[in-house]
């Protein structure tokens, strides 16, 4: 919050009295959009790459912004979805092109989402799909409703609920898999 | 979230979520602040575009609109005015307008004049208006004339029918608009003998104030002499011919060559034959133009005669966007089909990019 109070002129749009400036919206929502990004890649690098490259999308596109239109978390958490989506086609292509895609063993024995969660809910988080944690991340992390995170992801609120049901019953399952 | 809530430990899974949440690093924080783009990045190209093509272009389609109604403006009144008064064999009578209205006591138009009545009452100049009588000739006259009020229209459209009726012509075709509020107009087309057209002219001109006249006349006689010499050479070919063919000592060849050339020699008669006809039918009437209106400027119809140049000018430039409006309208119809199978192509890709990336991140 400190840096925020420092923040550049350039930060703070013109012509909007009394609406949210952009940097207020950093401050609040980073934290979020990092915790999303964290989940749906399961890399903390390229999420914090991704981070940035978020905002600096969402500050082109700031002007637009309408907020009668929807809350800045779900238009951040939109821009921050197409962005990790570009991010995945990038290494897909990657992957076919090496061929064999082999992670770091190392790198999986370190907890990827938060420090303070149990290796076995760490471990189960991976074995999810990104779809799966996308929605978890959206829905129990960032506490969108129904309706914002459907948008996030493009589909239907009976079909974010169902993806949402699906995927908290694998993992649930995942863990009693590791406990046992 | 009650969707899910059908497992044991639901509660405690999401309370161990929520209590460790990934934090965004120091760093990362100061990497979006300070790499944030300067204001200059802030508006949309696209936008900005749009927003300077759309009334540029706008704007040059009406300035263009109205570039041309200027420079037609200019020149179109003059050459209106010259239609009106036409060329050599054209005689206007905008003049006969003011002498009459010179003339108070002006007496009152009395359709039963002879001849040498009508010449009497028209003025001067309309006297030499002048069809001749010795040679085949197709005139062609059209008059404008002004009545007083929606009655005097009425009556003087069935005095015209009665006028060329008595002439041995007749009336081609009338067209009658009165309304209460507005202006009165009678459009006739008239149809009299050649002969009597000098005579129909001067009376219709008299029902009323006579604003303008224009007399046209087209010479077919020497049409119809050649016509005739075409028909008699023709006529002597054919004698020959038949003189011919009755010669014995032809060969077969030669009796089809002379039958073929007599058929169509008389073939070509006939023709010669009805082309005269017409002509000497062409010739033998005149074609009578005559509107009667109530208003005072005597202006009917899409004449330009009495408007002013910011009338015209505003005219020719609606003409003008009109003929805009077609041309992108005429463009918009021949590009739709391109349109529609470029939106339906942007769908497809961005249906196919949607389960790409639906395909991607449940299998990543």
């Amino acid at each position: 919050m400190r840096a925020v109070n420092a923040l550049p002129a350039a930060l703070r749009p013109p012509g909007r009295v009394g609406a949210q400036s952009f940097a207020d919206v950093v401050a609040e929502h980073l934290d979020a959009v990092y915790r999303y990004l964290v989940y749906l890649t399961g890399d903390r690098a390229a999420a914090e790459d991704l981070a940035a490259e978020t905002f600096e999308r969402a500050f082109r596109s700031w002007r637009r912004f309408d907020p009668r239109r929807g809350a800045p978390r779900t238009w951040l958490c939109r821009i921050a979805h197409s962005t990790a989506v570009d991010w995945f086609r990038a290494e897909a292509r990657r992957q076919r092109r090496e061929e064999t895609y082999t992670r770091d063993e190392a790198l999986l024995e370190e907890s990827v989402f938060a420090e303070g969660l149990s290796p076995e809910l760490d471990r189960a988080l991976r074995r999810l799909t990104p779809a799966e944690r996308e929605v978890v991340a959206l829905r129990v992390l960032l506490e969108l409703d129904g309706p914002s995170a459907a948008r996030v992801l493009g589909i239907s609120t009976t079909a974010c609920s169902t993806r949402l049901s699906r995927a908290l019953k694998r993992l649930e399952e995942e863990m009693s898999h590791v406990r046992s | 979230m009650s969707a899910a809530d059908g497992f044991e430990g639901y509660d405690e899974l999401v309370a161990e979520l929520r209590a460790n949440p990934p934090v965004a690093p120091e760093s990362l924080r100061q990497r979006v602040l300070e790499g944030a783009p300067g204001a200059g990045r802030r508006a949309s190209g696209k936008r900005r575009l749009v927003l300077v093509v759309v009334p540029v272009a706008a704007a040059l389609a009406v300035g263009a609109a109205l570039v041309h109604g200027v420079v037609s403006s200019g020149s179109h009144g003059a050459a209106v005015v010259g239609e009106a008064l036409g060329p050599a064999t054209t005689v206007a009578a905008q003049g006969s307008a003011k002498s009459v209205h010179r003339t108070p006591a002006r007496p009152r138009p009395n359709t039963n004049l002879s001849d040498a009545g009508v010449k009497a009452y028209l003025p001067t100049h309309l006297n030499a208006v002048t069809i001749p009588k010795d040679r085949i000739v197709h005139a062609d006259a059209s008059l404008q004339v002004q009545v007083s009020s929606h009655s005097a229209l009425s009556k003087a459209t069935n005095e015209a029918t009665q006028i060329v009726s008595s002439l041995g012509g007749y009336a081609q075709s009338v067209q009658y608009q009165s309304s209460r509020s507005g202006d009165g107009n009678a459009f006739l087309a008239l149809r009299v003998p050649v002969g009597k057209a000098e005579t129909a002219i001067g009376r219709l001109g008299a029902l009323g104030r006579l604003v303008s006249q224009q007399v046209s006349t087209k010479d077919l006689q020497q049409q119809l002499t050649h016509r005739t010499n075409v028909i008699g050479s023709l006529r002597r070919a054919i004698a020959v011919y038949e003189q011919a063919l009755k010669n014995g000592s032809l060969s077969a060849a030669e009796r089809v060559e002379l039958q073929i050339k007599l058929a169509n020699a008389r073939h070509s008669v006939t023709e010669q034959r009805k082309a005269r006809s017409a002509t000497v039918a062409s010739g033998a009437t005149a074609d009578i133009s005559l509107t009667l209106t109530t208003n005072k400027n005597g202006i009917v119809g899409p004449t330009h005669h009495g408007s002013g140049r910011f009338d015209r000018l505003l005219g020719s430039a609606a003409g003008f966007l009109a003929l805009e409006g077609i041309v992108v309208l005429y463009a918009l119809v021949v590009l739709s089909p391109i349109l529609v199978l470029g939106g339906l192509g942007w769908w497809l890709v961005r249906e196919r990019r949607r389960r790409e990336e639906t395909r991607l991140l449940a299998s990543a």
